[in-house]
């Protein structure tokens, strides 16, 4: 594997954002994501390689998260590295030199301003090599609709934290599924339940954020 | 047996006539009797009467005071909003930069709005069925209220990046709690509950670290006082049931991920009572009276001697009537099976 590919990854998986960064103590004055993505740049490595280490370092912490290895706050230092690296990148996605699996859109439902699942899931799922559009809390119905229409062919996520703002869940993808059929809708969050994702029409659930990046890598294999 | 007795027995296993039923009645409650949630949380006098209605019309055993999170950090002057008919929002944290923690003092419970809101509720409790039904006051266990404070993910990142400055502001939260609950047992709780939600999201180390020296602090303040301590941390806590039960609570409420049967094996007759714990979606809100009988019987029937009836969190709004009644029934009928 490739050297640099592998620095990078360990950056990721422990949370390394930069050369100042008290955490992890054990990498203290060591290159962070920031540092090593800007040298690799500097250095004529293809930017890929950047993405191809936030895609490793981010799969390895959320495979851990899913064993119950790790924990929600190890899951967001390693997205907060991973942002700081894939920062370098932005320039390449807009010229279109390094490309995205596909584009996934993503929201609370509406009444539920509780992010913190949802953001997980954006982070780990950018850091799978997607193009995430957070439209952020309490998103309505219409918002998704037209977050759809400007972003064809996407996937859509939706979450949940309370059950009394679940049950918003089934009315959004009815409405999604009448206007744009063909589009996946998978949905999570704390009180829901496979069970409960077949009831209301969603095309897939994950109990964890791994789980949901390997919806969306089936769907665009 | 009054609903009273009825806890009082069960805490010690002791016997009773029935199970007692310890469901959380929040949205539910209030739409029960036909209010808004806005004035389910802002008024006491309507959250008083949704819970007497839930004990009359449902046989529950106790009364409660819970509502939403934001008791204690809108009174430490969070802005929260309060839509009509939905929960409280609030979008953001009072602490925006560590250094904000040092303008921020502890409120007196009865000098804040919404802390003194609860205490007007329990010392209403008190009058309408103290002695006859147990009274349940609440706080945010340190952790949870930090989250409040400052926002979860970023408090999760402040627990790497400065955690010194993490175990400032959860003594801060500490000593607005103790103050809380030692106001609430003195206006009349039988019970403080605490809610601790986010410490499922941390690693076992850590929720010893920074969530369970802090419960176990207010629920000696709490048993101190006179009351009896009860421990609520939402989600999956199997990972963390050892450590939970150091935290002095006489009652833990378990989940619906939380495998029962194992842990009233781990806690034993000895241990803290159980609360648990089926599934309060699948089961309460989506299932049938047959389903619901099956779970309840089959918490019961684990739960050893102490366990109280309870979904794993809160009984959610548009749950049919149906269902708590056949809860009720399986109550009702359970003490001619044992």
């Amino acid at each position: 594997m490739n050297e640099f590919v592998e620095q990078l990854a360990i950056c990721v998986e422990r949370g390394k954002v930069n050369k100042d960064a008290p955490y992890p103590p054990d990498l203290k004055g060591q290159d962070g994501a920031d540092e090593l993505a800007k040298k690799a740049l500097d250095q004529g490595l293809k930017p890929d390689t950047i993405l191809d280490g936030c895609i490793l370092g981010m799969d390895r912490i959320g495979t851990k998260f899913s064993e119950n290895k790790a924990f929600v706050p190890e899951l967001l230092m390693a997205a907060k590295a991973m942002t700081a690296a894939m920062q370098h990148l932005k320039p390449y996605f807009q010229s279109g030199e390094v490309k995205r699996k596909g584009t996934f859109v993503i929201g609370t439902v509406a009444g539920d301003l509780h992010d913190i699942g949802k953001n997980l899931v954006a982070m780990v799922a950018e850091g799978g090599g997607f193009e995430v559009i957070d439209l952020g809390n309490d998103v309505s119905t219409d918002k998704f609709l037209a977050a759809i229409k400007e972003h064809p062919g996407c996937i859509v996520g939706m979450s949940a934290l309370l059950t009394t703002t679940m049950v918003n869940m089934e009315g959004t993808i009815k409405a999604i599924k009448e206007q744009y059929p063909d589009t996946m809708v998978i949905i999570g969050g704390a009180p829901v339940t496979q069970s409960f994702a077949d009831k209301i029409g969603a095309d897939g659930y994950s109990p964890d954020p791994q789980g949901a990046v390997a919806l969306l890598n089936k769907k665009v294999a | 047996m009054r609903q009273y007795d009825r806890f009082q027995n069960r805490l010690t296993g002791a016997p009773v006539d029935r199970p007692p039923n310890f469901d959380i009645m929040m949205q539910f409650a209030a739409h029960y009797i036909k209010k808004p949630l806005r004035a389910y949380y802002q008024d006491y006098r309507v959250l008083v009467e949704a819970n007497v209605a839930m004990v009359e019309d449902f046989e529950l055993d106790i009364v409660q005071a819970i509502s939403d999170p934001y008791r204690e950090a809108a009174d430490l002057g969070l802005q929260v909003v309060f839509p009509d008919d939905a929960l409280p929002l609030s979008n953001t944290p009072l602490i925006q930069q560590p250094g904000d923690l040092a303008a921020l003092k502890p409120v007196p419970p009865e000098h804040g709005k919404r802390m003194h809101d609860r205490l007007q509720a329990i010392r209403l409790f008190r009058e309408r069925v103290g002695g006859k039904v147990p009274i349940m006051g609440w706080v945010e266990g340190a952790l949870a209220e930090a989250a409040d404070l400052r926002g979860v993910s970023t408090l999760m990142m402040d627990l790497f990046e400065r955690p010194e400055w993490v175990v400032e502001l959860l003594e801060f939260c500490c000593q607005q709690a103790l103050a809380f609950a030692e106001a609430q047992v003195k206006a009349g709780a039988d019970i403080i509950g605490l809610g601790d939600a986010v410490a499922s999201q941390v690693s076992p180390e850590w929720y010893r670290t920074y969530a369970l020296p802090y419960e176990k602090r207010i629920f000696d303040e709490v048993k101190s006082a006179g009351g009896v301590a009860r421990l609520h941390i939402c989600g999956d806590t199997t990972l963390i049931l050892d450590d939970m039960a150091n935290s002095g609570a006489d009652i833990i409420d378990l989940d619906w991920m939380v495998d029962y049967a194992q842990a009233a094996k781990l806690y034993g007759d000895n241990g803290p009572a159980l609360c648990g714990n089926f599934d309060p979606v699948k089961i309460m809100l989506q299932g049938t009276p047959d389903e619901v009988k099956e779970a309840v019987t089959y918490c019961l029937d684990v739960g050893g001697a102490k366990n109280f009836s309870c979904a794993g969190c809160e009984i959610p709004d548009g749950t049919p009537h149906a269902n708590l009644q056949a809860q009720r029934d399986v109550l009702r009928e359970y003490k001619s099976a044992k």
